[in-house]
Order: C-alpha cells, then sequence, then structure tokens
C-alpha cells in the first residue's frame, strides 16, 4: 500500500471494468434485448454469484485464522437470519460484524 | 440492499431527493466509515481511500480491494476480480434502458452511480420523474458514500485498534445481497447450484475454487434457461417484462 502509483492504477482500472460494466446494457440495448437467453441468464446469474461470493469470503475468513468456520458459520447465519427477518442491510451487517468480531477476540470463549 | 417501498406511490412526486436518499445514507455513511477504516488500516493513504470511493464507487469491490491491495496482487487479478463481482450490475442497466435521461452527460454519470442501492430506489420511481431529481439521488448517493469513506479514513489515521474481524463486514455484504437476490427470484436454483459449484471446485480446483465454480453456474445456468418455461421465470419488474 506505499507504492502510490500501483494504488493509483488499481483505483483506475477497477473504476474502468465498473463503469464499463454497468454501461454495458446501454450500449448492447439491440442486441441484448434480440437474446432472450441472456435476459434470462441474468435472472439467474446474480443470485448464483452473489451466493459464490458469500461463500467464497467466507471460507478465505475461516482460513486465516486456527478456530476453523465456526466463527464464520456462527457470524453468517446472524446476518443472513437478520436480513430475512428485517430486511435491513445495516443493522444485519452490524450484528454479524459484532458477533463476528466477539468470536474473533475471545470475548466469547470457543470450546 | 435497503429498498424503500415507494412503488406506485404518487405521494412520492412531492418527495425531494434529500427525502428518498436518506435510507441509503443509513446504510452508505457507516459502511463507507468502515471501508475508509480498513483501507487506512491496512496502510493505505487517507486520500486514497477517499478517490476510491470517487472513481470507482462500488461496495463490495472496494472492500475487496483492500486485502489484495495489501497483499500486492497483479493488477491483471484485481481487474478479473472487479469484473467478477460486479457483473451483477450488467443486469441492472436492463431495467432502466429507457427510463435514463438523454443528455450524455447526465446520463453517463447515472450509469456511473449505478449502485445496488441507488439501482433499487431509481426502479422504484414513477416513470414521469424529472431528470434533476434522478440526477440529484444518484449524486447525493455518491456524497454519503465519498463521506462516510472520508470519515472512516481520518479516523483510521489516528486510531491504534487491536480489533480484529472488522472484515467481516464484506462476508456480511456479500450474505446481505445474496438474501436479496435470493428474495426477488421465483425458485432457488440459482443457489443450489452455487453451492454445489462451489463445494465441487473446491475440491478439484482448490486454488481457482471461485473462478471454477462461477464457470460450472454459467454452465449450469444456461443448461437450465435453454428451454423458456413461463411458470419458473418470473420478471422481476415491470419495465424488466416489457423488455422480453
Amino acid at each position: 500500500m506505499n507504492n502510490w502509483g500501483y494504488v493509483i492504477s488499481a483505483i483506475a482500472i477497477m473504476g474502468l471494468v465498473t463503469f464499463g460494466l454497468r454501461a454495458a446494457p446501454f450500449l448492447a440495448a439491440k442486441w441484448l434485448q434480440q437474446h432472450t437467453l441472456v435476459l434470462r441468464l441474468g435472472r439467474f446469474l446474480p443470485l448464483a454469484i452473489m451466493v459464490l461470493l458469500t461463500v467464497h469470503t467466507l471460507a478465505g475468513n475461516a482460513q486465516s485464522h486456527a478456530n476453523g468456520p465456526w466463527p464464520e458459520l456462527a457470524a453468517g447465519c446472524t446476518v443472513v437470519v437478520a436480513q430475512l427477518w428485517r430486511k435491513h442491510a445495516l443493522l444485519s451487517i452490524v450484528l454479524g460484524v459484532f458477533v463476528y468480531v466477539a468470536f474473533r477476540n475471545q470475548w466469547v470463549p470457543l470450546a | 440492499m435497503t429498498k424503500p417501498t415507494l412503488v406506485g406511490d404518487d405521494a412520492s412526486l412531492s418527495r425531494t431527493p434529500w427525502l428518498l436518499s436518506l435510507p441509503v445514507a443509513m446504510g452508505y455513511i457507516p459502511l463507507g466509515m468502515v471501508f475508509g477504516f480498513l483501507f487506512v488500516q491496512a496502510g493505505g493513504p487517507w486520500w486514497l481511500a477517499i478517490a476510491s470511493s470517487v472513481v470507482v464507487y462500488a461496495g463490495a469491490a472496494q472492500f475487496m480491494m483492500v486485502p489484495m491491495l495489501a497483499a500486492g496482487l497483479p493488477l491483471a487479478t484485481i481487474a478479473l476480480a472487479t469484473a467478477v463481482i460486479n457483473l451483477r450490475h450488467v443486469f441492472y442497466g436492463l431495467s432502466l434502458l429507457d427510463r435514463l435521461p438523454k443528455p450524455w452527460s447526465a446520463k453517463a454519470y447515472m450509469v456511473f452511480g449505478l449502485t445496488d442501492e441507488t439501482y433499487s430506489v431509481l426502479t422504484t420511481l414513477p416513470a414521469h420523474t424529472s431528470t434533476q431529481h434522478m440526477l440529484a439521488i444518484t449524486a447525493l448517493n455518491q456524497a454519503w458514500w465519498v463521506a462516510g469513506s472520508a470519515v472512516g479514513a481520518l479516523i483510521g489515521a489516528r486510531a491504534q485498534v487491536q480489533l480484529v474481524g472488522l472484515d467481516f463486514a464484506l462476508g456480511a455484504l456479500f450474505a446481505v445481497l445474496a438474501v436479496e437476490q435470493w428474495r426477488s427470484s421465483s425458485n432457488s436454483h440459482a443457489l443450489w447450484t452455487a453451492m454445489v459449484s462451489y463445494a465441487l471446485a473446491l475440491w478439484l480446483v482448490p486454488h481457482q475454487a471461485l473462478l471454477v465454480a462461477i464457470a460450472l453456474s454459467v454452465a449450469v445456468g444456461l443448461w437450465l434457461q435453454r428451454v423458456p418455461k413461463p411458470s419458473q421465470t418470473r420478471a422481476q419488474s415491470p419495465t424488466d417484462k416489457d423488455i422480453l
């Protein structure tokens, strides 16, 4: 993170990639509207990718410390249940992070 | 993530962009703060945390960039990861194709600012909402995100925190987005496809599990969607249905 040139390049590239993805349907509107398969995939993929990113991120967290997947499972379930119940994104995230931080800092001892 | 319920509400016409972007502010300011904080704690300068929120403006991708930059991963890897995480944005524009303003500068900025939250607010506005209102909502939403990042970065630059686990915010954000995607889909095929794909990928190619799992999911998705099944495919919004 001390190499500013590297960080600035990364920010520029991420900005371009993100803008490109958001702009794509406006540039390819005609083509997309003719291909119903693309539209149907558009309904299928977002959920699949979000689930994959969730599982992959939690698996990565679980491998970064010795206490196995228990803090990740407890905090992950907290987020999912809270979001299903209250539909309040911030509340779900804060609760999940709190549970996770509590486990990781041994405020709650792991058996 | 936050979904204001304004559908078919005539009273929403009289609402100012301030009021409409308020629920987004409640999420963006604290989440932006966590991003700015983590960025600075990982060793980045505060002004680059703010620059990220101005130039990239994508919550999940920005959270992901912190450990990747700290590890000094190649730019191509970071670009690919950004594309995977933000792939869902390709489908957002589909329901707004005819709704964005005509002037190219206003349109370009609104496309740039089409985050999950801005998308969810814009798609609930009445069809005749003025360009100025839509533009103001988009800009206000980004202002909250940038302001949150700045505050978090400035706190992070001074604080000596020994707390581990704040980075769980990224996994939590993904989980929230997954729950909302699941809520708006008509069945759970994509959910199970993703789970099984990831388990398979982790077993076969543990070092490229995510990419392989995405490829598997796309393949299964194409196979499942090859025949139109009206009973199983439900339009997500009226505009979406118009396109079909």
